[in-house]
Formats: C-alpha cells, structure tokens, sequence
C-alpha cells in the first residue's frame, strides 16, 4: 500500500534529515544526532500536512487545478 | 492512449464490459492519476519549502510559531507565481 508515497517520503526525509542532523559524519550516529533525526522526521511530516491541506485548498477552489507540477 | 500490459484474459474480459462500467472505469484511472498528480506536487512543494521555512536548528517535531505560517505562505505564493507563469505564456503565445 502507499509504496510510492513512501518510497519518496523516505528519500525526501533522508536527503533533509541527514543534511540537518549530521553536518559531519563521525564513526557512528551520536545520540545527538539521532535525536535530531527524530525530530526532523517528525517536522518534516507536520509540514507534509500542512502543505498538503494548504494545497488541497487551491485545488478545490479551481485555481491552478493542473498543479504545475512535473 | 498507452498500451496497458494486461494478461490475455484480463484484456477480454475488459472487452466484455459493458458501456457504463467502462465509463466507470475510465473515471476511475483519471481519478487516480489526478490523485497521484497532487500528491506528487505536494511532494515538491514540501521539499522547496521545508528549505525555504526550516532554517533554524531542529529541536522538536512539531512545526513552531513561524514555520506553521511561513509554509502556508509558501505554498501560497507558490500558487501566485505558478499563475503569474500561466499569464506570462498565455501572452507569448497570443503575441
């Protein structure tokens, strides 16, 4: 179900996650870092939503219904 | 159209369906496809955002007082400059 969504979600998180969270790879993941992980997860999702209700409101009232996207 | 690659048997039985459940069908592929097209500029517009918003360190999941905004407003001048793009091409090509 949803392989797609997920696939992308799991590329876009990573690719923004990994940039914020470990500036400079060491040895291992610092608890740090993992915890910065989790939270950027985290946001990164709330702002998914929040793109995705913002969005869906263009849509419905017919402006830019083709979305431009591609 | 694209040539579906379907089995034989699934390819005959779509032929034996009747007009309206063809109808029915053809509704639901554009369905799909239009929900598969906003998600994917949701996707984007997500990406180009979170870049734009989410400058400051990453302390808690949740999105805080300015970010909330700042991404609605994204998505919203995003939608104004896709308009202004439109309008700009529309003139080109009546010109």
């Amino acid at each position: 179900m949803a392989d797609a969504k997920t696939a992308i979600m799991d590329q876009k998180l990573n690719e923004h996650c990994f940039e914020r969270c470990v500036p400079k790879p060491g040895s291992s993941l610092s608890s740090g870092e993992s915890t910065c992980y989790t939270a950027c997860m985290e946001k990164y999702m709330a702002a998914w939503n929040t793109v995705s209700r913002q969005y869906l409101g263009h849509v419905q009232k017919g402006v830019g219904s083709a979305g431009g996207g591609f | 159209m694209d040539q579906l690659s379907v089995s034989p048997e699934t390819a005959e039985s779509l032929k034996n369906l009747s007009q309206k459940d063809k109808q029915e069908l053809n509704q639901f592929i554009q369905n799909e496809g239009q929900k598969a097209q906003i998600q994917a500029t949701v996707h984007s517009l997500t990406d180009t955002c979170f870049r734009k918003c989410i400058t400051s360190k990453i302390s808690s999941g949740k999105l805080d007082r300015s970010e909330e905004p700042c991404m609605q407003n994204c998505v919203d001048r995003y939608m104004d400059a896709n308009l202004t793009v439109i309008r700009h091409l529309e003139q080109m090509r009546h010109s």
